[in-house]
């Protein structure tokens, strides 16, 4: 059976371009299961291990978060490559999920980036411990320093060098081991030889310096490194022991450094992964149980625990679905039964799979901390595994309400086929991204996160499913709120043959802050009966769904109602309901409705010779310039934009900053649409209504 | 209460009335004490009060956490608009008129300020009225320095507040006096108002308006807790 003490479960974030594809495809080589080194973005047509998909090869970034175990130093280790673009923020929380620690990679000529700053949110929400890796520094205008001091100032992590540079950008060699005193170089056609030589006397006094700053820091860990250091005693073991205290309370980050693409640096980070990043058994896992209230409980690292596993990631491989699962609690065999409290269905565990890059190995068994796969499982992304009798689901995660929609249409009957396929299929995959028929148009609308995250789904329908489609123009997730109270009273009579209905409500309706939707029944005396109760709410709820503005969802309201009358024969449940929705229109003009718009964080960074151009662009955007930050020649720009005006941006940002520039943005808040855009939503809107009514 | 109430029952009404007149555009004027006194509280206070007038302000500063400073107006805001009526759909609005411009202390220079400035107003569009610069380095400026911001603040019609560090040691001095460390820009600074502490109490003083030097305790002084200017009781 597999110790757990030598297990590791870590993630690669990073922003963009700062070489993660490169640094995973090294850790992968020098942990001998590939033998060949490939470049990203497939010099040689290969392309890099792990981000195997044709379309990520095309735009060079990683989209799915496939795990690949590898072993390094007796340690088996499990990497999951975490997306990098924020259009794909769900994937990258959903891997931070199953992570117990990282590797954070900065790029030591571009420093801490606006992605690095979300990541770095994103590690903190889950409390990931994790390392930081200054890659690139063979590039001109390599500072490690520099980026050092940024995750101090920028990040506000407690970083401390554990790795000095031998020579910078074309004279870069190797790096200076702060904590055994030696110099590393990596010889070899791959570099795969570490050499320990003297260090270079003309760094000798800065090691120095060095080792004596990162002492200090770790002695705050340990009153024995800080006495054995008075003494001018400390050993190694004493120096690990306190960084990896450090670490794991997320109090201090250890920057290595090197370069993946120039085969230096990376073996000395495997080892950091291993010295300094928690073992399954050290982190807090907790799940609820469903039999209990939802009662927090704290998972066991115990084999001999029931089984809690979370399936995280689903993936359509050439012999059926594979469901990635990371198991928290017990132990997991072949042919074992499992059950799914979502479905309450048990099922029996067929094949048990453990992924390598390129390939799978059947196994018999799994234990907890091990992150594996399983064949031909029907469940969704998010679901919890558990041996039967025990009742667990793992926290919810975190899944932001989608901001924009678009129609798609398939160009012919086979794609139509393949297109709900393909659908049915991504939105397994991926929470953030839906689905839905609407009824009125009876078009096919897919919802996510961004332009982007939409446009990767078209993309693969056409690569993955040949499903040849087309799509309307983006449509924004607008809302309608309504600013004040209003009254309703309203009568709902109909008898005309047959059964009457007769049903009346009355009461009001106002803003809440706090929900998006409420109902209060204040009701006395049973002049509505108890059982006519639920069919107001589900009145006002249907009501809600489609606002009269622009036929958006309504939303932070609360409909009271404390009054109403009943017919001994007539009123029925329907009859109730229909009177809620008379109700709900009675009001909602007096309530006078606005329409309610999201606004986007938009992170916006370039040469500051650019910030003119950038200011120009996000003001014509309707955005609101928040902050801007110039460093050297680098400025940073925050504003809050519409997510309608940010159609096609980044073309627009490449052409007035000579490509040179980047941007980011993610969902913030509702704000208020202004009144001459509300004025022609709503004028469109009557139009469009108008000409389905024809 | 209403807004117009609030902003004509601010204490910053008493400073200005303690003035010659009130600050005009093109006019820069600096609130200079030792560390740790609270300029960025009084500077950031006499910019929320500009918002409050509707008025567009830019905040320069030199820190690189600008989320630091969204939260002392924050802070500041909290207090001011307690007796508001409406006080979130104010408080919208005047983030709306506020933008924060943060520049690297070392090795940025004045004329790369100005242009990052000139590109805020001009190509993003933001026509403000104030512009506050906290933490400028007076020891590295040259009058020339002062004379460029000071043309700059003509040019585009702004007023300019600046906040400036006087060594502690130097007090007994700059209490009777205008500091030494500023006198290189004597003429440049239009209004000079000094913050000291005595007993407990952070008083601000009128060293400079305009062209005379009437060095006199003012009515209104600085809360130690909340760093916000608030009139003397009586």
């Amino acid at each position: 059976m597999m110790d757990i003490s030598k297990m590791r479960n870590i993630g690669i974030s990073a922003h963009i371009d700062s070489g993660k594809t490169t640094l995973t495809e090294r850790i992968l080589y020098y942990c001998d299961k590939i033998h060949m080194i490939h470049e990203v973005k497939g010099k040689d047509g290969h392309g890099a291990t792990m981000d195997y998909m044709e379309l990520e090869r095309e735009r060079g970034i990683t989209i799915t978060s496939a795990s690949t175990n590898v072993t390094w130093k007796g340690h088996t280790i499990n990497i999951i490559d975490t997306p990098g673009h924020v259009d794909f923020t769900i994937e990258v929380e959903r891997s931070l999920r199953v992570l117990d620690g990282a590797i954070l990679v900065l790029c030591s000529v571009g420093g801490v980036q606006s992605q690095s700053i979300t990541v770095d949110r994103q590690l903190r929400r889950y409390n990931v411990p994790f390392v930081a890796f200054i890659n690139k520094l063979d590039r001109t205008g390599a500072n490690p320093y520099k980026v050092k001091e940024q995750i101090r100032d920028k990040l506000g992590h407690n970083a401390v060098l554990v790795q000095i540079p031998i020579g910078l950008e074309d004279k870069f060699q190797g790096v200076v081991d702060l904590i055994q005193m030696k110099a590393l170089y990596f010889e070899g056609p791959n570099g795969e030889e570490v050499v320990e030589r003297e260090i270079p006397a003309e760094l000798r006094a800065e090691a120095e310096k060095r080792r004596e700053e990162l002492i200090d820091a770790a002695s705050l860990f340990s009153d024995e490194l800080a006495e054995a250091f008075l003494e001018g005693a400390e050993t190694e073991s004493q120096i690990y022991a306190a960084l990896r205290k450090g670490v794991l309370t997320r109090k201090l980050i250890p920057v290595f450094m090197g370069s993946a693409y120039k085969n230096k640096g990376v073996q000395p980070l495997l080892d950091g992964v291993v010295h300094y990043l928690p073992n399954p058994s050290e982190v807090k896992n907790t799940a609820l149980d469903l039999n209990d209230g939802e009662k927090e409980v704290v998972l066991k690292a115990d084999p001999k625990e029931p089984l809690v596993a979370l399936a995280f990631k689903l993936e359509e491989g050439q012999y059926g679905q594979l469901t990635y699962i990371r198991i928290y609690q017990g132990m997991l065999r072949k042919g074992d039964e499992l059950y799914n409290p979502r479905l309450r269905r048990k099922f029996k565990v067929g094949r048990l799979i453990r992924m390598h890059a390129h390939e799978m190995e059947d196994i018999t068994e799994a234990v907890c901390g091990d992150i594996v796969a399983l064949f031909g499982i029907d469940c969704a992304s998010g679901d919890t595994f558990c041996s039967p009798g025990i009742n667990y689901s793992m926290t919810s995660m975190y899944i932001p309400a989608p901001v924009i929609s678009l129609a798609v249409f398939p160009k012919d009957k086979a794609s139509a086929d393949q297109m709900a396929k393909a659908l049915g299929r991504f939105t397994k995959e991926d929470p953030t991204f839906r689905t839905y028929v609407d009824p009125e148009s009876n078009q096919t609308i897919i919802q996510g996160m961004g332009e982007l995250h939409l446009d990767v789904y078209i993309e693969r329908m056409k690569r993955e499913y040949r499903a040849e489609v087309e799509t309307g123009m983006p449509q924004v997730a607008y809302r309608e709120t309504i600013t004040q109270r209003a009254e309703f009273d309203y009568t709902h009579k109909k008898q005309t043959g047959g059964a009457g209905q007769f049903g009346r409500v009355a009461g009001y309706m106002e803003p809440c802050e706090e929900k998006e939707y409420e109902f209060v029944n204040m009701i006395k005396g049973g002049v509505i009966p108890n059982e006519f109760i639920p069919s107001c709410d589900k009145g006002f709820q249907a009501a809600r769904t489609k606002g009269t503005l622009i036929g958006f969802p309504v939303v932070n309201i609360r409909c009271v109602i404390n009054d109403g009358s009943t017919h001994p024969v007539d009123s029925s449940d329907i009859a109730f309901q229909q009177a809620a929705i008379g109700a709900f229109r009675q009001a909602y003009e007096k309530a006078k409705p606005i329409i309610l718009e999201p606004i986007m964080k938009v992170t916006v960074e370039g040469p500051s010779e650019f910030q003119g151009n950038i200011f120009g662009s996000l003001n014509q955007r309707r955005g609101i310039i928040v902050s801007s930050t110039e460093d050297n020649n680098f400025c940073r720009i925050e504003a809050e934009v519409p997510l309608s005006e940010m159609f096609g941006y980044s073309t627009v940002l490449r052409s007035l900053t000579q490509g040179k520039a980047e941007f980011s943005m993610e969902f913030l808040k509702y704000g208020r649409v202004p009144n001459t855009i509300a004025e022609e939503l709503k004028k469109a809107y009557q139009e469009k209504r108008r000409k389905e009514q024809k | 209460m209403v807004r117009k109430e609030l902003i004509r029952r601010s204490p910053l009404r008493a400073l200005e009335k303690s003035l010659k007149e009130p600050l005009k555009k093109g006019e820069l004027a600096v609130v200079a004490s030792p560390k740790g006194i609270g300029k960025t509280g009084c500077l950031v206070h006499i910019a929320t009060d500009a918002l409050l007038q509707g008025k567009q302000v830019i905040h320069v500063s030199f820190s690189t956490r600008t989320d630091h400073i969204i939260s002392w107006y924050e802070d500041i805001f909290k207090e001011v608009a307690r007796k508001l009526n409406a006080a979130m759909e104010v408080h919208d609005e005047i983030i709306r008129h506020r933008v924060i411009m943060s520049f690297n202390q070392e090795g940025v220079k004045t004329q790369q300020i100005i242009r990052s400035l000139t590109a805020m107003i001009r190509d993003g569009n933001f026509a403000a009225d104030q512009i506050i610069v906290d933490g400028y380095n007076f020891a590295l400026a040259t009058s020339e320095d002062l004379r460029l911001i000071k043309q700059f603040a003509n040019e585009v019609g702004v007023t300019i507040w600046f906040s400036a560090t006087v060594k502690p040691e130097n007090e007994k001095i700059w209490n009777r006096d205008f500091p030494p460390s500023l006198k290189p820009f004597e003429n440049l600074i239009d209004v000079l108002i000094t913050l000291g502490e005595s007993e407990g109490n952070i008083l601000v003083r009128l060293v400079k308006d305009r062209d005379s030097y009437p060095m006199k305790d003012l009515s209104v002084h600085l809360d130690p807790k909340t760093l916000m200017i608030v009139e003397e009781k009586k």
